[in-house]
Order: C-alpha cells, then sequence, then structure tokens
C-alpha cells in the first residue's frame, strides 16, 4: 500500500507572464520499504516535490497523501503534526542550528509538543548507530559534512517517521562520505518506511528502488 | 541618487514600514514633549505680556485712593499705576453654581493687568456689567451675555467678557474666583462713590530695578497697614519651579524616546548592512566610492525619517494640544498658538538627523572596507560558542545574544524605558501621597482642630490620640530682600514631635530666638546656620531669628521656617494658634475624629500639600502615569523591533523547527524565550537605573530643598516587571503572527 500517494500535482511559481509551472500534472506512489529516486536538472522542481509533499509548500491543484493524511487540505496546525509524527527531512545543507550540538540537534524534533514520547531515547540510539556518539557533544562548525548529514539523518528519523524525504542529501559531501548516507537512507527503507530522494547524481540512484525523471512538470521512469 | 533610495526602500517593504513606525513613534513622544514643554516654559512671559501684567501688585488694607497715590507717585522707576477695591469672600452664583470664595473687584481708570480673552471689558460708565475670570467661566460654563449674581447688594451682573490674568492659577485651582466690575456698577447698586482702594498694580520703567522701588515703596509705606507685594518676577519664579519638574521630565522624556528610536534605529541599520554587505561589495567592486554609498543610505533613512518624523510631531502636538491648553488655561496662561512651530520644526530636524546619522554610520564604516574584505563578510553567520541549553526558551535567548551589539542596545534601551517607568509611577505615587499623606512632608499628626486652649486637655484625653499640642502658623515676608514670601511656623515646645523635616544642617531648635529654615528658603536668602532670618509679619512688625539648623522641606517649596512663637506672638499679639493632633500608631482615625467631634473639637484630616493644589497634584499624578503608559509603549516597540530583527536572521533556523513539526506554540516559544533574554535583564537594570541614578537625580531636579521619597517601591517593581511580561508576550505574539505567515520554505531557501 503506498504511504505517499500524489496525484496531479500542480505549482506555479510568479504571475502573469513570468508564470512558471514547476510541477504540472505530477504523480506519485511511494509504498513502505520503498526508495524512489527522483533525477532531475537544476530548476526542474525536484526540490518543489519534496517540499509539497511534506507539506512545507502548498500546491496550486492536485491531492496529496501521506500516511493517510490528506496534505492539500489540512490546516498548517495539521501539517505540523504531520511533519512531527510522520515526515523526516534530510537537507542538502544540514540545516543543524549552530547553538545546539549534534545530540541536541537530533533530539530537537522530539522536544516538540505531540512529538513521540520515546523519541529521546531514540534519539540516542540512532547517535549510537551511526557512530556519532563520540561526537554527540560537539557544536556543528566542529563536525566534518559527514558527521552534520548524519546528524540530520538521526534528527530526521528520532520521531520514526513512515516517510523520509531527503534532498539532494549527498550534494555537499565527498564520495565515502555521501555512499555512507545513502546507505543510512537504504537502511531507512528497509525499516519500513517510504524514501523519496531528490538528486541530480545518476550515481545515488543505485540504491534505488525506482527512479523518476522529473521533465516539464511531469514524474517520468528513466 | 533619490531613484536607487526609493527602490531600495521600496525593496525592503516591510522593514521600511516598521522603521518609519519606530520614528513616528518616538516623534510621537517628542511632539509631546515640545508641546507641552514649550507652552509651559513661555506661557507665563507670553501671557503676562498680554495681560499687560503689573511689575508689582502691592496689598493693603484699604485707605483712600489719593492717599495711595500721593506716595505710589513719589516712587522711583515708576512708569504707571492703577488701583483697585478688591473684596473678598464674596458670594458668587450663575447657571446653578454657588461659591463664596468670590473676589469681587472694582476697577478704575487706567491699565487693567489682566487680557480679555473673549467679549469685552467693563465701561467705565456703564453700570451692571462684569468681566469674569476664564477659571470660572470654564467651570460654570459662562459666555458673555449671561448674568452672574454679586451677592444680595450689588445683586446680577451681565457678563460682558472673560479675562485672564497670570498673577495666579485660575479658578478652581486657586480657591478664589475672581470678578470684574466697574466704579459706574458700584454707584448704581451701592450709591456711593468709590473712592478708597486697597490694591496696587505698579508698572516700573526698568522692571530690573524692582527692588529699588519696593524698598522705597516700604519706607514710604506708613499708614497702610498689611502691606503685602507681588512682584511679576516673584510670580514667574514660583510658576517657573511648578511648571520646572514637568518641563524636566517632559525633556527626558523626549530624549529618552529619542535615544531608544536612535539605538533601535542603529542596531536596524547596522543588521540591515550586515545583511547587504555583499551587495555594497558589489558595488564597491563596480566603483561607488564609499561616501555615495552612505549617501545613499542617508538619503533612504530620510525619505523614511522625514514624513514618519513629521507625521509622529504633528499626531503628538495635536493629541496633546488641547490638554495642554487646558493646564495653561488652569495657570491663566495662554497657549503658544504659531509660535510652536519653530520648535517644532527644530525638533523635526533633530529626529532627521538622529535617524540620519544612526543609519549612516554602520553603512559609511561598513563601505570603508576594502571592497575585497566586504564581499569575504558578505554573509551573516550567527556567533557560537557554549550550547544553547533549556529548551526552545533556552534556544530562543540564544538567538537573541548571538548578535551582541543589538542585543546589549536592546537591553539598554528597554532598561532606560523601564527606569522611566519605574520612575513615573514613583512620582505619581509620590504626588498623591503629598496630596494625601501628611507624613510625606514631614509633619507627624494627622488631624487638626480648631479649638481654643483650654480644650486641649480634653484633646489629649482622647482615645486613640497620641499628643497634642498648639501650632502657629503665618505668611510673612523677608525684610533683608524685601517681597520673598516664606511661612512661619511655630511650636511653643519641640516641633520634631509634630513636625520633623529631615535636618541637612546645623542643629534643632532650642530657644525662642533660633529658627530652622527650610533648604529653599536657605537657598533664596542665602542663609545657613549663623545667619539672621528677618521677617516682617502681615502686622506689619519684623521679627529676627538666628538660624541654627537647614532642613529639606517639602511644603511651601521648602520657604518655611520653624521657630519658637515668644517672639511672633511679640510682633502679632492676634495671631491664634491650631491644635494639632497626632493619633497613636494603629488607631482608628475616623474612630478618634468622632470622638473629638463628640467633645465639642471637630478635627479637620492634615494634609500634606495645600488643599489648593491637591487637585493639580492628582492631574500631574494622571499625566505622569499616562506617560508611563507611552514610554511602555515604546518599550513594546523596542522588543517588537528586536525580536522581529532576530526572527528575520534566523528565519533559517525558525524554518527548520518548523519543518522538524514545530507549530505556532514551538515557534513561539522560541520567539518568547528570544524575548524574554532581552526584557529579563532589562528589567532588572531598569530597576537598579531608577534606583540609583533617576530617582535621586529627578528628585534634586525637582526639589533640591527637600528629600524626595522616589526610590522604585515594591508595588512599581511589580508593576514594570508584570508589564514587561505582558509587553514580551505581546511583542512574541505579534512578531510569532509574522514569522508564521511566512512559508517554510522562504526560510529554508535563505538558510
Amino acid at each position: 500500500m503506498a504511504v505517499v500517494r500524489a496525484r496531479g500535482l500542480v505549482k506555479t511559481f510568479g504571475e502573469g507572464r513570468a508564470a512558471r509551472r514547476v510541477l504540472d500534472g505530477a504523480e506519485l506512489d511511494v509504498a513502505a520499504g520503498e526508495v524512489v529516486a527522483v533525477l532531475g536538472r537544476s530548476g526542474s522542481g525536484k526540490s518543489t516535490l519534496l517540499h509539497v509533499l511534506g507539506g512545507l509548500d502548498r500546491v496550486g491543484a492536485g491531492s496529496i497523501e501521506i500516511a493517510g493524511v490528506d496534505v492539500t487540505r489540512a490546516s498548517e496546525r495539521e501539517l505540523s503534526a504531520l511533519r512531527r509524527r510522520h515526515v523526516g527531512f534530510v537537507f542538502q545543507f544540514f540545516h543543524l542550528l549552530p547553538e545546539l550540538s549534534g545530540e541536541a540537534n537530533v533530539l530537537l524534533a522530539g522536544r516538540m509538543r505531540g512529538a513521540a514520547p520515546e523519541a529521546p531515547a531514540r534519539g540516542g540510539e540512532l547517535i549510537d548507530r551511526l557512530g556519532l556518539r563520540d561526537v554527540a557533544a560537539s557544536l556543528p562548525h566542529q563536525l566534518s559534512g559527514g558527521e552534520q548529514q548524519r546528524f540530520a539523518i538521526a534528527r530526521a528519523l528520532v520521531n520514526d517517521p513512515s516517510v523520509l524525504l531527503a534532498d539532494e542529501p549527498t550534494g555537499n559531501l565527498d564520495a565515502e562520505a555521501g555512499a555512507e548516507v545513502l546507505r543510512l537512507l537504504r537502511a531507512g527503507a528497509d525499516e519500513g518506511r517510504a524514501v523519496v530522494l531528490v538528486t541530480h547524481e545518476a550515481g545515488a540512484t543505485a540504491m534505488a528502488d525506482r527512479v523518476l525523471r522529473l521533465a516539464d512538470g511531469r514524474l517520468e521512469p528513466c | 541618487m533619490l531613484s536607487l533610495a526609493i527602490a531600495g526602500l521600496r525593496a525592503r517593504g516591510s522593514r521600511t514600514v516598521l522603521s518609519a513606525l519606530g520614528i513616528l513613534a518616538a516623534s510621537l513622544v517628542v511632539g509631546t514633549g515640545v508641546t507641552v514643554g514649550y507652552g509651559l516654559a513661555t506661557g507665563f512671559e507670553r501671557s503676562a505680556e498680554r495681560a499687560g501684567l503689573p511689575d508689582v501688585i502691592a496689598r493693603f488694607t484699604p485707605e483712600r485712593r489719593a492717599t495711595v497715590d500721593e506716595r505710589v507717585r513719589a516712587l522711583p522707576n515708576l512708569a504707571a499705576a492703577s488701583y483697585r477695591y478688591e473684596v473678598l469672600d464674596e458670594p458668587l452664583t450663575a447657571n446653578g453654581h454657588h461659591n463664596h470664595r468670590g473676589a469681587v473687584n472694582t476697577v478704575g481708570a487706567g491699565r487693567r493687568g489682566y487680557e480679555i480673552v473673549e467679549g469685552r471689558d467693563v465701561a467705565g460708565d456703564r453700570a451692571g456689567e462684569a468681566v469674569v475670570e476664564r477659571g470660572l467661566a470654564k467651570e460654570w460654563d459662562l459666555h458673555p451675555g449671561d448674568a452672574i449674581g454679586l451677592g444680595r447688594r450689588i445683586g446680577e451682573l451681565r457678563i460682558v467678557g472673560i479675562a485672564s490674568s497670570p498673577d495666579n492659577v485660575a479658578f478652581p485651582l486657586a480657591t478664589t474666583a475672581r470678578v470684574y466690575i466697574s466704579e459706574a456698577t458700584i454707584r448704581e447698586r451701592l450709591g456711593f462713590t468709590p473712592d478708597d482702594a486697597n490694591v496696587a498694580l505698579l508698572w516700573l520703567c526698568d522692571p530690573s530695578k524692582a527692588d529699588v522701588t519696593l524698598t522705597q515703596a516700604r519706607a514710604v509705606s506708613f499708614g497702610l497697614g498689611r502691606l503685602e507685594f507681588v512682584t511679576r518676577e516673584g510670580v514667574r519664579v514660583l510658576l517657573s519651579q511648578a511648571a520646572g519638574i514637568v518641563i524636566s521630565l517632559l525633556v527626558a522624556f523626549s530624549l529618552v524616546a529619542l535615544v531608544a528610536a536612535g539605538t533601535m534605529l542603529a542596531a536596524g541599520a547596522h543588521a540591515d548592512v550586515q545583511r547587504r554587505l555583499s551587495a555594497f561589495g558589489v558595488q564597491r567592486a563596480l566603483g561607488f566610492t564609499p561616501a555615495r554609498i552612505a549617501a545613499l543610505q542617508a538619503a533612504e533613512a530620510a525619505l523614511v525619517a522625514a514624513p514618519a518624523a513629521l507625521a509622529g510631531l504633528a499626531i503628538g502636538t495635536l493629541a496633546v494640544a488641547g490638554p495642554s491648553a487646558g493646564l495653561l488655561a488652569a495657570l491663566n496662561e495662554q497657549p503658544p498658538g504659531r509660535d510652536l512651530l519653530a520648535p517644532l520644526a527644530l525638533a523635526l530636524i533633530a529626529v532627521v538627523a538622529i535617524v540620519v546619522a544612526a543609519a549612516t554610520w554602520p553603512a559609511w564604516r561598513a563601505a570603508r572596507r576594502p571592497p575585497a574584505e566586504i564581499l569575504r563578510g558578505g554573509d551573516v553567520t550567527p556567533r557560537t560558542g557554549r550550547e544553547a541549553r533549556g529548551g526552545l526558551l533556552g534556544l530562543g535567548a540564544r538567538f537573541s545574544t548571538a548578535a551582541r551589539g543589538r542585543f546589549v542596545a536592546s537591553v539598554a534601551t528597554i532598561a532606560v524605558c523601564a527606569g522611566v517607568v519605574v520612575l513615573m509611577l514613583a512620582l505619581a505615587s509620590l504626588l498623591e501621597r503629598l496630596r494625601e499623606d501628611p507624613g510625606t512632608v514631614g509633619k507627624r499628626y494627622q488631624l487638626t482642630v480648631s479649638a481654643p486652649e483650654w480644650m486641649l486637655g480634653a484633646i489629649r484625653d482622647v482615645a486613640g490620640v497620641d499628643a497634642a499640642g498648639q501650632r502657629y502658623a503665618t505668611e510673612a515676608a523677608d525684610s533683608f530682600r524685601l517681597g520673598e514670601p516664606l511661612r512661619l511656623v511655630a511650636y511653643p515646645g519641640d516641633h520634631t514631635e509634630f513636625e520633623a523635616p529631615p535636618l541637612a544642617e546645623g542643629r534643632r531648635v532650642r530657644g525662642p530666638g533660633e529658627a530652622e529654615v527650610g533648604l529653599g528658603l536657605a537657598d533664596a536668602l542665602g542663609l545657613r546656620p549663623g545667619s539672621t532670618l528677618a521677617a516682617q509679619l502681615r502686622s506689619g512688625a519684623e521679627v529676627r531669628f538666628r538660624v541654627t539648623g537647614i532642613v529639606r522641606a517639602l511644603e511651601h517649596d521648602g520657604r518655611i521656617a520653624w521657630v519658637r512663637p515668644e517672639r511672633l506672638l511679640g510682633g502679632d499679639p492676634g495671631l491664634q494658634p491650631g491644635i494639632v493632633v497626632r493619633v497613636e500608631p494603629g488607631a482608628d482615625r475616623g474612630q478618634v475624629s468622632r470622638a473629638l467631634t463628640e467633645i465639642g473639637a471637630p478635627p479637620r484630616t492634615a494634609s500634606a500639600a495645600t488643599t489648593r493644589n491637591g487637585d493639580f497634584l492628582a492631574v500631574l499624578a494622571a499625566v505622569l502615569r499616562g506617560v508611563g503608559l507611552a514610554v511602555g509603549l515604546v518599550c513594546l516597540y523596542a522588543l517588537i523591533q528586536a525580536l522581529t530583527m532576530t526572527a528575520r536572521e534566523r528565519r533559517g533556523a525558525v524554518a527548520l523547527l518548523r519543518a522538524c513539526g514545530g507549530d505556532a506554540r514551538a515557534v513561539a516559544t522560541v520567539l518568547a524565550g528570544a524575548a524574554a533574554a532581552v526584557a529579563a535583564p532589562a528589567a532588572l537594570a531598569g530597576i537598579a537605573l531608577e534606583w540609583a541614578v533617576f530617582g535621586p537625580l529627578v528628585a534634586r531636579l525637582a526639589a533640591g530643598f527637600a528629600s524626595l521619597p522616589l526610590a522604585p517601591a515594591p508595588g512599581h517593581v511589580a508593576i514594570v516587571l508584570g508589564g514587561l511580561l505582558v509587553l514580551t508576550a505581546g511583542a512574541t505574539a505579534v512578531v510569532a503572527r509574522r514569522v508564521l505567515r511566512e512559508p517554510v520554505v522562504a526560510g529554508l531557501r535563505e538558510e
């Protein structure tokens, strides 16, 4: 059964003659345990697709269902709850808060009202499992890019989401660190999550179950 | 450059609006301060000129006008003189109102010494006309054409004009209401031609030599009983003292508002410059000079500041124009009218200059750096150090403190505002206590009784009475300087049992020839322990005392002296004492009052300030609380400004929080932490500032002759802390609402 289900997505930026339709009827189904890689050129709308799937942005038309929740009709409060319980984001530039240690960044999502009660314990486990215990107390600027991205993945997983959305997760890493990150994402899917990976690197698609290409606002199999 | 500046402002629309609102708020306070301050500072001179106020007003027991005129004409330096016959405590009736304290002045030929502000003056040859003072007209809603009754003998008169004279405050601030009538009215209603006078108005050729004229006047005053002089300079000094504290406070508020706005704008401009460093770098690389970049910034600042300051000044001026005119009317003074435009124009220039300087300086400093260095430093990165603790609140606090310069500026601004608010509350409370609590001015008695001396024993025996004693009080004039008014208070024994103003210098009175003088009087007459105080009593007799101590007395502006009664009674045997009653601590004052009434000695509650000033003090207290509220709004602005800048700089972090599932409450918690990090230290610093700096400074400014208790009371501290808590919550709500309206992805893109 599809954990992610998107139909007829339309997203337009700008108005009038400057309007640009980056999603134009895109459709997507991702099942639990499945990794779907989305390829596309820069500016093709890959990040926008992830944003609308995760409820960070609204579509102009179409429908999205994440873990049974209708994203397109959800209020801001419901979207917050959705992101807290069902969605984990991994970004290209890690987005770790510089004021918090690696561990505190991981636990940040677990500190929210309505977060899973077991989040703190799970955060600790993730830090151990991802080999970050020795650097858990370090601030982000004291960490390598690979370490920062592993903390970001741990943060995305701390509430045990059913969907993992990764936006160019290896784009800012060297080959070795990038491979490690992809392995972790695969492991996340193997635990029963739906993973959508957006990338412009063909090499990063090797671990994916399916590879789609976003072109002219639509998703097509490669 | 202008078009570039306009384009820049449009591009930063919301920021521009926020800056404009801040400038508007600060200008509003400045406009208020300028309008009220200028009106009060210049009101007396302006009104005295318009009214043709005499340089000296002499009051004496009734005497034939020809006799008085003969002596007055002999005075040196005299330019003109006119005479009145003033009858006090006349019943007045009009428009359903009634008052027994009318001061009816029969005016003769010559200068009047008052200004007709509505209608016309009484005509010398027409009977049945009256001119009433503006305070009475306003209070009783009287207009030319209305009727006013002046007792049974004179009967009803037609009001033909409304007059104002700044030699005294207006009714009802003054207990007497002045009415002017012509001699023709006396002739018609009373059947005789008045030829007596008890008031002489003197205009001098050289007012600066009034003392010479007064010395001569006393020398030739033989036969004139209870001669008293009021000089125009004396009235001006008295009114200036009263207005001085208000003006000082208004100037202080205006400065606080300007400093607050300047600091916040400078901090905002600094943050803006940081944000635009890369743009500056590119401009420098393209050949822009630092001066041109700074000039562009100045043009942008001026474009925002000029209309905002103009609007703020206009709103501030319009908002207080009515109350200010009312305050001036209560002092029998005129509002400045068009004369106000010049100080307002200066204020506009000052506000715009401060804003432009605050906005341009950071740009100038940044643009002077080498272009490559500017380009390298183009990204704003938050400082990192120790890890933030305390959950989302702690994270927010860390966001605030990361930009240290702005954090310090914000804390300083809010601390100053909080300090001013505590000061306002302390002042307002003090004014109320001055009105109600005699202890504030050093009085240790709570009740006064008008009763013969033989009842003293019975009064002392009343349950709840701690002590009772005789108290003599009389007005006098210093006979060395001539005309300096002072109050003499005498107790047969140790006066500190009933009045104990703090001793500033010397020692207490021990014998009949000694005096403790208030610091105000000591300053005015140059008295020190060992000096001689020579006072002319109302009877005309002179009494002398050796000054043994200087005390900090608030009553009568410190122009007061405590003595033993022997010499006073020698100079004025008719002087009657009152009885003062000190109630036992914890005793029910109402019960004591009832018991005293039962034995035939009905008491009155002792007041701190004179009852004449009571209402005025109440108005001032309300004004001060209002100003405190206005300064509180500046606090709110500063908090919102600081929080908005923090939220803007850390919009990526806030967006990430939301991406991780943070809802409105989580965002608000972070922002509350950021606001509290500024407000909490600011509140403590503000209270400390008031305690250590503002309170002592204002106490000295307001009444150097007294000890004003202006330290922050626990209640005031609680109000300020509670107020700041509310402001923090308000600022958090405003900024959180704004932040939550922004799409999450917009913040993530910036990060």
